[in-house]
């Protein structure tokens, strides 16, 4: 066999696993439309769920799952954009600041589940949350901290030294200099890193399942330690318990919502980080 | 000393002291998770020694031993590792060697929504589909085997591998692909004469990172593995039942929450699976090629 055949063969059969990889998305996608498509309804989304998930909608779950993204992000950014600023503009050490990194990035590597339980011994005792969804969003927040904080630190450290120096040499104060300069100039990756950070909490179950989330009984909270419904608890409950048939058509349904509202939050992120290079080599 | 350490030595001002807290609340975060995992975890050790580590045999209330856990997780990723590397690989060496940006970028957004499907949907097409699949495939009694779990667990980090190899190949030089094609070698002679052995590390590098997220997945892995506390028989029998520590995990956790040997030992296997974590990713990052900052 020449050179050629052997190049073309082998272009060929990568071609065919990279198109399997490709189609895998597809075939994941199409499934969760054609088994969660029936159960989706007007009234599927704006009703309360009844007979243990059996008939009724997702309302209150998916309440609950927006609430505990909301949450999250609310308690997260603040301390993800600080610490960046700490690090960017204070801190002068460049072995402190790479220590820093890699500790925020070990958490990235933390299984979710580990979060759950370290984070309700750390906020549900200690601070007497209890099963609750303030809870629930304590910990999603420290879960996400480390997507928040890479995306934040990448977009401000890539700022030109020359609008930093721009600004030192009009005299800014440093929270001048951030509000000016800093925070205008990184704000997409402040975009991206919250809208991955959603994403991310959206798509998480085992954090919460045991520390904030109730399968049945309760809708909104009424109070801080209430314990709420989500849509990935509804499925697990569902997809464990279920017998009859139209349960599990709903688990689909709750499916086909929470994998919506997570790649609608992905599709941006990709969106924004293929056309703001572009607008930055103008 | 501390002037050295700090940009600005005079004038702190309020900025300094809120953004330094927020960095000290951030770096608490990781630090008091470290340290809860080992202090919780204490008491089991205690109680129990060695024989936490190496006990075939999970009695809430009488023994905990994690054996059957420990060895159900490597078991489990070992056969997800298998499975996807070909897969993984061969997507990353065609999308950065063979396809044009405009595709490349399909590809990798394709692999980027992939990494995003919520685990818990995994969970449900494992249960709905793929472990009546292998129950019929291989005429078994129970579809709920290690074996589920693992080719499950393939389908999940797929997309890390892929993306984090792909971003290894691409970050060799072009000028070296350019000398091998200038010398005639064919696009694949000069990925395997050139840029594999440049991008290596960084292979293996995400390689490692896909391991040490196939070995935390918790909620997928839960709903296919059957649950079953034992070492298989024979040890190696992927076709029965078992439990990786994340499953274990997630399935006590709400009944032992927060008090007793229960707990504690739980926070063991915790610690036990957070070490195995750890030494996967730190190892994955240190091959990783290092992005010019």
């Amino acid at each position: 066999m020449n050179r050629l055949w052997q190049e073309r063969l082998i272009r060929a059969s990568l071609g065919v696993i990279t198109l399997t990889a490709c189609l895998l998305l597809v075939f994941i996608l199409a499934t969760v439309l054609w088994k969660g498509f029936p159960a989706l309804k007007i009234s599927f989304l704006f009703e309360e769920s009844r007979d243990f998930g059996k008939s009724g909608g997702i309302f209150y779950q998916a309440l609950g799952t927006l609430l505990l993204m909301a949450g999250a992000v609310l308690l997260c950014l603040p301390v993800a954009l600080g610490s960046v600023l700490f690090q960017t503009e204070f801190l002068n050490s460049a072995s402190i600041k790479k220590f820093l990194r890699l500790l925020i990035y070990s958490l990235n590597g933390v299984p979710t589940i580990i979060f759950g339980l370290v984070g309700y011994l750390f906020f549900g005792l200690l601070l007497d949350t209890g099963v609750s969804w303030v809870t629930g969003a304590l910990i999603l927040a420290v879960m996400i901290l480390p997507t928040l904080h890479v995306s934040i630190q990448e977009a401000v450290e890539t700022i030109p030294l020359a609008y930093r120096e721009a600004g030192l040499a009009l005299g800014l104060t440093p929270w001048q200099l951030i509000r000016a300069v800093i925070v205008p100039q990184s704000v997409y990756g402040i975009v991206t890193g919250t809208l991955l950070g959603l994403a991310r909490a959206a798509g998480e179950t085992a954090a919460i399942m045991f520390t904030a989330t109730a399968f049945s009984g309760v809708r909104l909270p009424e109070s801080w330690s209430d314990p709420v419904p989500t849509l990935q608890t509804h499925i697990l409950i569902l997809a464990q318990e279920a017998l009859s048939p139209q349960a599990l058509t709903n688990a689909w349904g709750a499916g086909l919502v929470l994998l919506a509202l997570v790649f609608i939050l992905i599709s941006a992120t990709l969106l924004i980080r293929t056309r703001l290079p572009m607008e930055s080599e103008r | 000393m501390i002037n050295r350490l700090l940009r600005i030595s005079h004038d702190k001002g309020w900025v300094f002291w809120v953004t330094g807290a927020a960095a000290l609340v951030s770096t608490g975060a990781v630090v008091t998770l470290f340290l809860y995992l080992l202090k919780e975890s204490f008491p089991i050790i205690q109680a129990q020694g060695g024989s936490f580590l190496i006990g075939p045999d999970w009695v809430v209330g009488e023994v905990y031993g994690a054996a059957p856990m420990i060895l159900g997780s490597v078991l489990v990723t070992t056969l997800a590792l298998v499975l996807v590397l070909p897969f993984a690989l061969g997507t990353a060496l065609f999308t950065s060697e063979f396809l044009g940006p405009r595709w490349r970028l399909g590809v990798k957004s394709m692999m980027e929504l992939l990494a995003g499907v919520p685990g818990i949907l995994y969970g449900l097409l494992g249960v709905a589909l793929l472990t009546v699949w292998v129950r019929d495939v291989f005429g078994l009694i129970d579809g709920n085997t290690l074996f589920t779990a693992g080719v499950l667990l393939a389908v999940m980090i797929l997309p890390t591998i892929m993306t984090l190899s792909e971003d290894a190949l691409r970050a060799v030089p072009r000028e070296f692909r350019e000398t091998a094609w200038s010398l005639g070698l064919t696009r694949w002679e000069t990925v395997t004469g050139v840029v594999l052995p440049q991008a290596l590390p960084g292979i293996c590098g995400a390689v490692f990172l896909g391991l040490g997220r196939a070995m935390g997945e918790t909620i997928a892995v839960m709903l296919v593995i059957g649950g079953l506390d034992r070492i298989p028989d024979p040890w190696y029998n992927l076709f029965s039942s078992g439990q990786s520590i994340p499953s274990k995990l997630g399935r006590e956790a709400a009944e032992a929450l927060g008090t007793g040997l229960h707990w504690h030992a739980l926070m063991g296997l915790g610690c036990v699976l957070f070490m195995l974590v750890m030494a996967m990713t730190f190892t994955g990052h240190l091959l990783l090629p290092r992005q010019k900052s």
